[in-house]
């Protein structure tokens, strides 16, 4: 079964080193096919020199989500050959239901209709109403994935700035202080997920373990954070903070440093205060940052997850992140085809939420002329 | 490490009147190092408590009290969880699965700061038409989710006959697929003056001379700042080997860990044996962000300020 080292690196290193050669050739080609096409040297060179980058654009993101986008009409297994099943997938996974609840001990399964599964269940008064979808995890995942950025984002750009605004105050060993708040970001994300499942440990965790007086004081059972459902998400959010806040604040404290102290003076004659000067000067000369901040922390929220759902069990009523969804679907139940519509409403959900930053960026981002050239 | 000694005045919003001295002014002194002090607790206390489990003792893991420096330490477990690891998969030694680890990282890292360099060079010293859309195009793909083309890119790896092999993990990068990287080192190659290179065409130099002998030296910095995000990116990478790799003896460190915590760790976590691989885990990128903070951050900064 284990064919030892050398026989697994050999092969991969000749070929890489194919690859390496064949690329170079195709660079060469494309320069020379150009040039007898009359094209100048400058921009046959260039376009030679990005194919690199090109002919795998073609292959792992155009190909790709061309034949993702396939797969998501289809029924595929990795056995059989994908079958063409229309918009199926898509009907499943939009099929929901709300049923009423005739009384707030009634169990769910009698009032959800057949193959449905419960996703959230909402108590009013002395009745209620059942959320239930064929999906049902999928849509859990999304209710789990979606708060999660909402709420990760801006919790951790606000913190970053407050810790790049102490650090931009004449603080001294500077260096060190940035060196130790980024440490977080550079854990790998498997250690982090498996140190914060040991750190909210139920049992003999850190967190338990530190906060046991005042459970004992209050007479409150001992948490089971990433189990129980109301505590899951605030558990996956202080990890998220914990991983993000420091390496944010150091970019922000960069883009802090950038601000031309002559504004602050002029500030100061027309006699502004310390308020007026953040609210007027800073953040206005720090949006370009804090947007970059705001897209780049959406969209990897998003699509967060493998790491967390592998090394990190949940109850089933919190399910998972989407990309993990995603991940079991395709590649443990081998539903290649529902997986590839899970990623597609995964896609459609990042552009629409990138779409709206960048709308909103005319109103609260402030871009200088100088900066614009710079680019 | 960069400690500023500028002059003490205007040196930052709030502190632009520190030569009064005021009582006031010490009092915020005084508040800003407490939270600093407060925040890097908070920031080191889990990696305290990481490296104090692994030292520990299963006995000691559930006294229920937090104790920081386990007593005795048992440097021990760092041994006894790969002679566990390979009980059950014989061959699963330290040296090989660090070795395999190495493998991709150093192959993915080379073929990415490689052609980053090359692609980065023709987004910004040539001029050609429909180059800026053709980047713009470069950057918006960091907009799809990853686990999306995984699937189709899956099927590809199946048909080539590369399934569990290190090839999906490695070659690929040859590509530039790192659109962030391309990024960073345009942003580098726009700060070169353009004289260099028309003195260097006056004296007769090609493409590749230039690149060679000009480009390759002036880029060195980001090229440093690259390596270190890419030796991240690669020895942290867990979906990638997740996917593809299905021997345990061909599994990097990242997925090993998954392994170990999916059989012998299964019933009940063994955490000072899963801290002992989180503390192996973290060490080596840990210790090149330590030795290559500066370019690190500088790197970071280039990305984050002037986008």
């Amino acid at each position: 079964m284990d064919p030892g080292a050398l026989q697994t690196y050999l092969p991969t290193l000749v070929r890489y080193v194919l690859v390496a050669i064949g690329l170079g050739i195709l660079m060469v080609v494309a320069y020379r096919v150009q040039i007898r096409l009359g094209i100048k040297r400058e921009a046959a060179t260039g376009r030679a020199l990005v194919l690199p980058w090109v002919v795998g654009f073609l292959i792992f993101n155009v190909f790709a989500i061309g034949a993702s986008l396939y797969l998501s009409f289809t029924d595929y297994n990795l056995i059989q050959a994908p079958k063409w099943v229309g918009l199926a997938n898509y009907q499943t996974l939009f099929k929901l239901d709300v049923s009423l609840l005739g009384s707030s001990d009634q169990r769910s399964a009698d009032v959800m209709p057949r193959g449905y599964k419960e996703v959230q269940r909402v108590s009013v008064a002395n009745g209620g109403f059942v959320f239930s979808a064929q999906q049902a995890d999928f849509w859990r995942s999304i209710r789990l994935t979606l708060p999660y950025a909402f709420l990760s984002v801006p919790i951790g750009m606000i913190a970053a700035l407050g810790v790049a605004l102490m650090l931009n105050q004449k603080v001294k060993l500077l260096g060190f202080w940035r060196v130790l708040y980024y440490m977080p970001a550079i854990l790998p994300a498997v250690a982090t997920a498996l140190l914060w499942r040991w750190i909210f440990s139920p049992s003999s965790g850190l967190i338990n373990n530190i906060l046991s007086p005042i459970y004992n004081l209050f007479g409150w059972e001992t948490p089971r954070w990433f189990t129980d459902p109301n505590l899951a998400l605030p558990a996956f959010l202080i990890m998220s903070l914990w991983g993000a806040f420091g390496a944010n604040s150091v970019i922000i404290l960069a883009g802090l440093k950038g601000i031309p102290k002559e504004l602050y003076e002029a500030a100061e004659i027309d006699g502004a205060g310390e308020w007026a000067k953040f609210r007027h000067v800073t953040i206005p000369m720090l949006s370009p940052t804090l947007f970059y901040n705001l897209v780049v922390g959406t969209i990897a929220a998003l699509g967060v997850g493998v790491e967390l759902g592998a090394f990190i069990p949940t109850s089933a009523t919190i399910g998972t992140f989407t990309s993990y969804q995603l991940y079991l679907d395709a590649f443990s139940f081998r539903k290649m085809g529902l997986a590839s519509a899970e990623g597609w409403i995964l896609l459609v959900v990042i552009l629409v939420l990138t779409a709206l930053i960048f709308r909103s960026s005319s109103a609260w981002v402030f871009y200088q002329g100088s900066r614009e050239e710079a680019t | 490490m960069a400690v500023t000694t500028s002059p003490p005045t205007r040196e930052s919003l709030f502190s632009n009147q520190p030569v009064r001295m005021s009582s006031g002014w010490h009092i915020r002194q005084a508040l800003t190092y407490a939270l600093l002090i407060f925040g890097g607790l908070i920031v080191i206390i889990p990696f305290i408590w990481m490296i104090s489990t692994s030292l520990k003792t299963p006995e000691q893991l559930f006294v229920g009290t937090v104790d920081l420096i386990p007593n005795p330490a048992v440097p021990q477990n760092y041994a006894d969880v790969w002679s566990q690891l390979s009980s059950i998969a014989p061959g699963m030694t330290f040296w090989r699965i660090i070795g395999n680890s190495l493998f991709i990282t150093l192959l993915a890292m080379f073929g990415e700061i490689f052609s980053a360099s090359l692609v980065a060079y023709g987004f910004s010293r040539f001029r050609w038409r429909g180059r800026d859309a053709v980047f713009t195009i470069m950057l918006a793909t960091v907009m799809i989710p990853s686990i999306l083309t995984r699937i189709p890119g899956f099927l590809i790896w199946k048909q080539l006959g590369l399934l569990n092999t290190y090839d999906p993990l490695t070659w690929p990068a040859l590509f530039a697929w790192g659109p962030l990287y391309v990024f960073l080192m345009r942003q580098f190659y726009l700060t070169i003056p353009n004289e260099i290179e028309e003195a260097a065409l006056m004296d007769g130099a090609n493409v590749a001379q230039i690149y060679w002998y000009i480009m390759l030296p002036l880029i060195k910095p980001i090229m440093l700042a690259i390596a270190v995000f890419s030796f991240q990116g690669n020895w942290n990478n867990f979906v990638g080997p997740l996917l593809y790799l299905t021997t345990p003896q061909m599994y990097p460190l990242a997925l090993a860990m998954q392994f170990f915590q999916n059989s012998v760790s299964k019933a009940a976590p063994l955490w000072q044996y899963m801290m002992a691989l989180s503390v192996m885990m973290a060490l080596p990128v840990l210790i090149i962000y330590f030795l290559a903070q500066k370019q690190f951050l500088d790197g970071i900064n280039i990305g984050g300020v002037k986008g």
